[in-house]
């Protein structure tokens, strides 16, 4: 299927059974879900689904299971980033051969790569398939270890199928490096924001998002792509203002806050993989409440 | 709280002589054009105005001398950063009994005290004063001596009824919009001010006024930039935010010297920056003049000092 992104897309997180074993059936249930709510897309395993909690053979099984339970209503990609570089060659490589619609892979994890070590990374992943290729860039999360301008300027030249960057800096400086830089060499690139920080990148060009809480909230995450699209300033701060307070609910202990939230709104989806917690009781009642104080229980929908 | 909403907040430099003296003679020039071109109020002595170069009495002195230069035409927003509570709290009283209209100050510099510490130094500062009090946020500058967050300016807001706003250079939407989504639910009239140029996304989440030291160098583009984010039309704001970022990037490529390297390059020698920042050198200020004007706004421009 021929990758075009837009809206708020959805990764979903990785169901476990109690015995913490990949839970297939109700990962097919999840995927299914987020198609029927709106995802303008799929991709697994980000690190919201555990991806580096996850071997070679589950994420294999994984993605098999995700380009499956999608069925090519939307399109697929498969997040292929690993500690070892060996590792997320060879997931790019089955990705392809599965029939996923893209792959997409972060900056290196752990060392502290120099740009022409993070250039020939992209340049070898994206080299190695023949699928379109999105790049992802979380400064944040990897001490300072980022695509920037001239960067990405030159995967741009280098990489045709390099497509589109899901950009979790969240800073406007930095977003507008990398999108001066890449819509210079190519006016069709797309930057999707990390998370649903969607009012204050929708108007600087940013097409969408990756999604963190659309397994709670899916109404929620449309009407915001919708005010900010159409330009409905008011609408999209005060949509906004209520996934913000969602982020700083589940990003603490994510995902495993958000597997919590999971089982308030009617969808359980298993315990988190060690080393991360699992949501205990407490916090879930906690995150009910705060669920609750936001109308979310009132507006999403329940169960599966 | 006060009702003062500053809009758009120019930030001049503070212009040196050959013998890095303060310039009076071109600070007057420098005030005036400032005037002339949309300033709807003055921030003196910002880091862009080289704050913590000057000495106190400079400061005071500069600051007295601004807030005669402009004659009441538009407020005056005194700068009071000190790494001492005591200095920053004289500074802001002094700026008071100055005629200033309000008072910003961040952090401490060097001393990376514990957070409560921090709360206490900024809490004083602004307790000293009855004009509107601002907090500054400029976490790159400031390296890891900040410490403020969310829980802080809620502190802040609960212990000090002056306390009006942050204006933030970070240019990070989770903590513009933890601030200022969490500080509407205390006071609706709280303020998030942009810090910097970036005022689309600042504005689509709620910033209401814009500090800029760029004013100096393309104020056209500047006002009309804030006029449209003002209307929150920020999809017909994006070409002109990315002109302002084209610019902006140049300036800082530049290095220290890069904001008065441009103002140079438009007719309007402030000199060179004050000691320990580097001055802008002849190679440097050739880049910076020819990446200039590759910009096509940059001809509508004011050359000059009219």
């Amino acid at each position: 299927m021929p990758i075009s992104l837009r809206g708020v897309m959805q990764s979903p997180v990785t169901p476990l059974k109690d015995d913490f074993s990949l839970d297939v059936p109700t990962y097919e249930k999840l995927v299914d879900f987020h198609v029927r709510t709106g995802a303008t897309a799929i991709s697994w395993p980000h690190h919201k689904g555990e991806s580096l909690n996850l071997t070679m053979q589950e994420r294999k099984m994984g993605a098999e299971a995700t380009v499956k339970a999608v069925g090519g209503r939307v399109p697929v990609s498969i997040h292929v980033s690993s500690l070892a570089v060996e590792d997320a060659m060879e997931l790019a490589q089955h990705a392809q051969k599965i029939g996923a619609d893209a792959i997409i892979a972060i900056t290196p994890y752990f060392w502290a790569p120099s740009p022409e070590a993070i250039y020939d990374y992209f340049v070898r992943l994206g080299t190695s398939i023949d699928l379109p290729m999105i790049a992802y860039n979380s400064p944040a999360y990897l001490e300072g270890v980022e695509i920037n301008g001239p960067l990405i300027e030159r995967l741009l030249r280098r990489l045709p199928n390099l497509i589109a960057m899901k950009e979790a800096s969240f800073n406007s400086e930095k977003f507008m490096e990398i999108s001066r830089a890449a819509l210079k060499v190519r006016p069709d690139f797309s930057i999707v924001a990390g998370v649903e920080f969607l009012a204050p990148s929708v108007p600087l060009g940013c097409v969408g998002s990756y999604s963190s809480a659309g397994a709670i909230c899916p109404n929620l995450c449309t009407r915001l792509f919708d005010a900010c699209i159409n330009g409905r300033s008011a609408e999209a701060r005060e949509l906004q203002f209520k996934l913000a307070r969602l982020w700083d609910l589940f990003r603490d202990q994510y995902p495993s806050s958000l597997k919590g939230g999971m089982v308030v709104m009617g969808r359980p989806v298993g315990p988190t993989r060690p080393p991360l917690p699992t949501a205990t009781k407490e916090r879930q009642a906690y995150i009910a409440k705060q669920l609750e104080e936001l109308g979310i229980m009132d507006t999403e929908p329940h169960g599966w | 709280m006060s009702t003062f909403k500053p809009g758009l907040v120019h930030t001049p430099v503070t212009p040196f002589t050959a013998d890095q003296k303060i310039d009076f003679k071109t600070f007057e020039k420098v005030i005036d054009f400032h005037l002339k071109h949309g300033a709807e109020a003055l921030a003196v002595q910002m880091h862009a105005g080289e704050s913590v170069s000057l000495t106190d009495a400079e400061q005071r002195n500069t600051l007295e001398f601004v807030i005669k230069q402009v004659n009441g035409r538009v407020p005056v927003i005194a700068h009071v950063s000190d790494s001492g509570t005591g200095i920053a709290v004289d500074r802001a009283r002094n700026a008071e009994r100055a005629g200033a209209a309000a008072v910003i100050a961040t952090s401490t510099y060097y001393w990376t005290p514990p957070s409560p510490m921090v709360f206490e130094h900024i809490s004083q500062i602004g307790a000293s004063v009855g004009i509107p009090f601002y907090l500054l946020y400029t976490p790159d500058e400031m390296g890891g001596t900040h410490h403020i967050n969310t829980d802080m300016v809620m502190k802040l807001i609960d212990k000090l009824p002056n306390f009006s706003g942050v204006v933030d250079v970070s240019h990070d939407w989770q903590f513009m919009i933890n601030i200022v989504s969490n500080a509407w639910r205390k006071n609706p009239a709280f303020q998030l001010l942009a810090g910097s140029e970036y005022m689309v996304s600042a504005g689509a989440v709620g910033a209401s006024s814009v500090f800029t030291s760029l004013s100096a160098v393309a104020p056209r583009l500047v006002k009309s930039l804030h006029d449209i984010c003002r209307t929150e039309r920020y999809f017909d704001a994006r070409a002109m935010q990315e002109d302002l970022t084209a610019l902006y990037q140049i300036v800082k490529r530049a290095g220290d010297g890069g904001l008065k390297g441009a103002m140079r390059a438009r007719g309007r020698d402030c000199g060179q920056p004050r000691a320990p920042l580097d001055p802008l050198q002849a190679e440097g200020y050739a880049t910076l003049v020819a990446e200039m004007e590759k910009l096509p706004f940059m001809a509508k421009e004011p050359q000059g000092w009219s």
